[in-house]
C-alpha cells in the first residue's frame, strides 16, 4: 500500500508561521496552484530554549520550529534530563524562548512512571502554576504503535488556544528503543525497518512544519571500528570527525538512513578524568566532564560546549570561568 | 519595423504597434499575463505572441535549414551558444573551476552527500549566487527553492546573502558610475525576495509542485535556477511496488529536464546516500537506486576526507572527474584559499 498523506491533496504548500494558526487553505483555481512562502515571513525563526541561556546560545536560540531534532548520547549523559527541560521549557510564552504550548512525551513503556511524575514535579517552573496539567505522556510499543499515537496526536494539534495550548512540542524518548524490538536482521525487514524511519521523520517534520511545532527524538550510540577498518559499514568514519564518549569512538545508532532523516543531530558525552594527582602519585579525584556537540543542523556550525546536571536540571558551563 | 515580420495575426499586430511595442527586444521580458492585460487579449494568445518572438530571435540567419526539421540547430549555433552560457558560482573558487566555471544552465545537476556535509549550504549558496548582478558576473536571476526536508532556515539565507553582497562590494570597486546603479539592487532584502521557496511535506506535493513549475517558470520568467532539497525524502518510505516507484521518479527526471531545456535554467536536485554491497564491501552510494544514477546530466559527490569537506565530479559531459576541497564558513560555501578575515569555520 502507497504511503498517503493525511492532508487532503487539495491543501496548499503555504502554511502560516504563526504558531497558533491552522493553516489556510488557498481558494481553488482551476488547478493546483501552491504559492510560494516570502522568506521575510520566515524571519525571526522561532525557537525553543533549552532551559538554559549558554545551551541555547549554541543553537543561536535554541531548537528551530518545525523542524526534527536528534539527541544522542551514551546512557546517563543526560538525554532524558534534557528532554524534561524542554516539556518545561515549552511552556513558556514566545518571549522567554518557549512555545506557550502543550507537549507529548512518547515512551518505550510507561512502567518508570513514578519516578518519571518524580523528577518532572521536581523540575522548577515558577511561571507556570500547574505544569504537569499541559504535559501528555503515552507509550509506544512498537514504529507501528507509534505512528498511530502520531496521527493522533494530530487533533491535539489543533486545539484552539482558549480551551488549552495547542500541543506545539513532540518528545520521543528513545526512539531506538521503540524501534530494537520490532525487526530481525534479515535483508526484508531492514528494507522495512529503513522505510519506517522516513515514515516516522517525515510524519514529524509535516506536524512541525505544519502547526509550527518542535519535534525532539533521543538515540542511543553503538561502538565504531577505527578507520583502519575501511570498508565495513560498522564505522562511520565517512561521517566526518569521530565521536568520543568514555574514550570510546561512537557514533548514533540505527545507522545512515536515520541519520538523513533528522535536521539537527545533538550528542551528549561524558569522560571521567581525573582532576587531581595527590602527594604521591595516586589519583585523588575524579570528576566527570560532560560536553554538548552540535554534529550538524541547519543553522549553526559544529560546536560544543560544556555542561552540569543538577538537582535543578542541565546547564551549560561558560569556559572563561573555568 | 520588427514586429511586422512576425508570424501573428494581423489584429494582434496592430495592437502591439498601437501599444507601442515596435522592436523585438521590447517584447523580451514581459510575462504572458502582463502582455494579456497590455493587448485585451486571452493569455494563450499572449503566449503564442511571445512564442513566436523567441522563435524569431534564436534563428539568426535564414539560411536554416529549417524545411528539413523544424526546430533543428546547427552544431556551430549550439556551440557559440554554449560558450556564451554564464555559469552559476558555487562560493568556492576551486569548485567553480573544476565545475568549467560553475553550474551549468540547461542541464540537471545531482548533488549528493552524507548528512552534515552540506548539500543544504551549497544549494542556499546557490540560491543566492544566481542571483548575483550581471554586471558583477552572475545571471541576475531568481530561484525556486523546493525544500522537503525542512533543513532550509531564511535566517541562513539571510547571513549567506550578507556574505555574498559583503564579498562583492569587497572586490569590485564601488566608486564607478555604472556600478552604482546596480548597487541599489545589492541589499539583502531583496536576495531574500529572489528566492520562491515551497515547502512540501509528501511525495504527492513534490510531484503536483514540479508539474505546476512550466506555468509558475511561464509567469516568472527571470527564474534561472530550480533547486529540489532533497528529492530523495519522500521517496525512501517503502514504496511496496518498487518499479512505479522508478516510473515516477523517472517522470520527474523527464520534466525537470525538460524544463531546464525549455527555459535556459539550471536545476540542482540535492540527493542523501546509503550504502550498496558492491565487490564484497559496503559502498557508499547516491540513493533511488540505479536507474535514477542515470537520469541527471552531472552528478557531484560531497564527502569527508578525513577532517575536510571535498567534493568530487562524479559524472560530467563536458569536464573531466576531479576533486576540489571547499569550506562552509559563517558566510556560506567558500574554498580554502578565501579570505579568512570574518570567516567562522564550520
Amino acid at each position: 500500500m502507497l504511503f498517503s498523506t493525511v492532508a487532503p491533496a487539495s491543501t496548499s504548500t503555504s502554511t502560516s508561521r504563526d504558531a497558533d494558526s491552522i493553516p489556510q487553505h488557498h481558494p481553488a483555481r482551476d488547478q493546483f496552484a501552491p504559492i510560494p512562502i516570502p522568506l521575510r515571513s520566515l524571519l525571526p525563526h522561532s525557537k525553543l530554549s533549552l532551559g538554559c541561556p549558554i545551551l541555547s546560545r549554541l543553537l543561536s536560540g535554541g531548537l528551530p520550529v518545525g523542524t526534527l531534532t536528534e539527541i544522542s548520547g551514551e546512557s546517563a549523559t543526560g538525554k532524558s534530563q534534557l528532554c524534561l527541560q524542554l516539556l518545561l521549557s515549552s511552556l513558556l510564552p514566545p518571549c522567554l524562548g518557549g512555545l506557550a504550548a502543550s507537549s507529548l512525551l512518547i515512551l518505550p513503556s510507561l512502567l518508570p512512571f513514578s519516578s518519571l511524575l518524580k523528577r518532572l514535579s521536581r523540575l522548577p517552573s515558577p511561571l507556570h502554576p500547574s505544569p504537569l496539567d499541559h504535559i501528555f505522556v503515552a507509550s509506544a510499543h512498537s514504529p507501528d504503535h507509534l505512528m498511530m499515537l502520531l496521527y493522533q496526536a494530530d487533533r491535539l494539534f489543533h486545539k484552539s488556544p482558549s480551551l488549552m495550548p495547542p500541543l506545539r512540542l513532540i518528545v520521543v524518548d528513545s526512539i531506538a528503543a521503540i524501534f530494537r524490538s520490532e525487526f530481525d536482521n534479515n535483508f526484508g525487514d531492514l528494507k522495512a525497518r529503513t522505510g519506517m524511519f522516513f515514515r516516522v521523520a517525515a510524519k514529524l517534520k509535516e506536524q512541525a512544519s505544519r502547526f509550527g511545532a518542535v519535534a525532539v527524538v533521543t538515540n542511543q550510540v553503538v561502538d565504531v571500528m577505527g578507520p583502519e577498518m575501511a570498508g565495513d559499514v560498522g564505522n562511520n568514519h565517512h561521517m566526518g570527525p569521530a565521536l568520543l564518549s568514555s574514550g570510546r569512538m561512537v557514533a548514533p545508532a540505527m545507522g545512515l538512513s536515520w541519520a538523513n532523516c533528522v535536521n539537527t543531530r545533538i550528542f551528549l558525552s561524558r569522560n571521567d578524568e581525573m582532576a587531581a594527582v595527590g602527594v604521591n602519585g595516586e589519583d585523588m579525584a575524579a570528576c566527570t566532564r560532560r560536553s554538548m556537540e552540535v554534529v550538524f543542523a541547519p543553522h549553526v556550525p559544529r560546536s560544543s560546549c560544556e555542561f552540569v546536571i543538577r538537582k535543578d536540571g542541565v546547564f551549560g558551563l561558560d569556559i572563561e570561568r573555568q | 519595423m520588427e514586429i511586422s515580420n512576425l508570424p501573428i495575426s494581423p489584429s494582434i499586430r496592430s495592437k502591439l504597434l498601437s501599444k507601442g511595442y515596435t522592436s523585438l527586444s521590447s517584447l523580451s521580458s514581459i510575462s504572458p499575463s502582463f502582455l494579456a492585460q497590455e493587448l485585451s487579449v486571452k493569455l494563450e494568445e499572449a503566449v503564442e505572441v511571445l512564442r513566436a518572438v523567441s522563435d524569431t530571435t534564436t534563428s539568426k540567419s535564414a539560411h536554416i535549414p529549417y524545411g528539413i526539421i523544424p526546430g533543428a540547430v546547427t552544431a556551430w549555433d549550439m556551440l557559440s551558444e554554449e560558450q556564451m552560457q554564464r555559469h552559476i558560482s558555487t562560493g568556492c573558487e576551486d569548485l567553480d573551476a573544476i565545475l568549467g566555471g560553475g553550474i551549468h544552465c540547461k542541464e540537471v545537476t545531482e548533488v549528493g552527500g552524507v548528512p552534515g556535509i552540506g548539500k543544504t549550504q551549497l544549494g542556499i549558496q546557490l540560491a543566492v549566487n544566481v542571483q548575483i548582478p550581471v554586471e558583477y558576473g552572475g545571471l541576475g536571476g531568481k530561484a525556486v527553492y523546493i525544500d522537503t526536508e525542512g533543513s532550509f532556515m531564511a535566517e541562513r539565507a539571510y547571513q549567506i546573502a550578507e556574505g555574498c553582497i559583503y564579498d562583492i562590494l569587497d572586490k569590485f570597486p564601488s566608486n564607478s558610475r555604472e556600478f552604482l546603479s546596480c548597487k541599489e539592487r545589492l541589499q539583502v532584502n531583496n536576495f531574500l525576495a529572489g528566492i520562491f521557496y515551497f515547502r512540501i511535506c509528501s511525495y504527492t506535493e513534490q510531484i503536483a509542485v514540479i508539474n505546476y513549475l512550466e506555468n509558475f517558470l511561464t509567469e516568472h520568467g527571470d527564474v534561472k535556477l530550480v533547486i529540489i532539497d532533497s528529492v530523495t525524502f519522500h521517496f525512501r518510505q517503502d514504496f511496496d511496488d518498487l518499479a512505479q516507484r522508478t516510473r515516477v521518479l523517472g517522470g520527474l527526471s523527464l520534466r525537470l529536464m525538460k524544463l531546464s531545456k525549455m527555459f535556459n535554467l539550471a536545476v540542482v536536485l540535492l540527493n542523501q546516500v546509503t550504502t550498496k554491497f558492491t565487490d564484497g564491501s559496503f559502498q557508499l552510494t547516491l540513493a533511488l537506486g540505479d536507474s535514477w544514477s542515470h537520469s541527471c546530466t552531472n552528478r557531484i559527490i560531497l564527502h569527508w576526507n578525513g577532517n575536510e569537506r571535498c567534493a568530487y565530479i562524479e559524472k560530467s559531459p563536458s569536464v573531466p572527474s576531479a576533486s576540489a576541497p571547499y569550506l562552509v564558513t559563517g558566510k556560506g560555501i567558500r574554498g580554502i584559499n578565501s579570505n579568512f578575515k570574518r570567516a567562522r569555520i564550520m
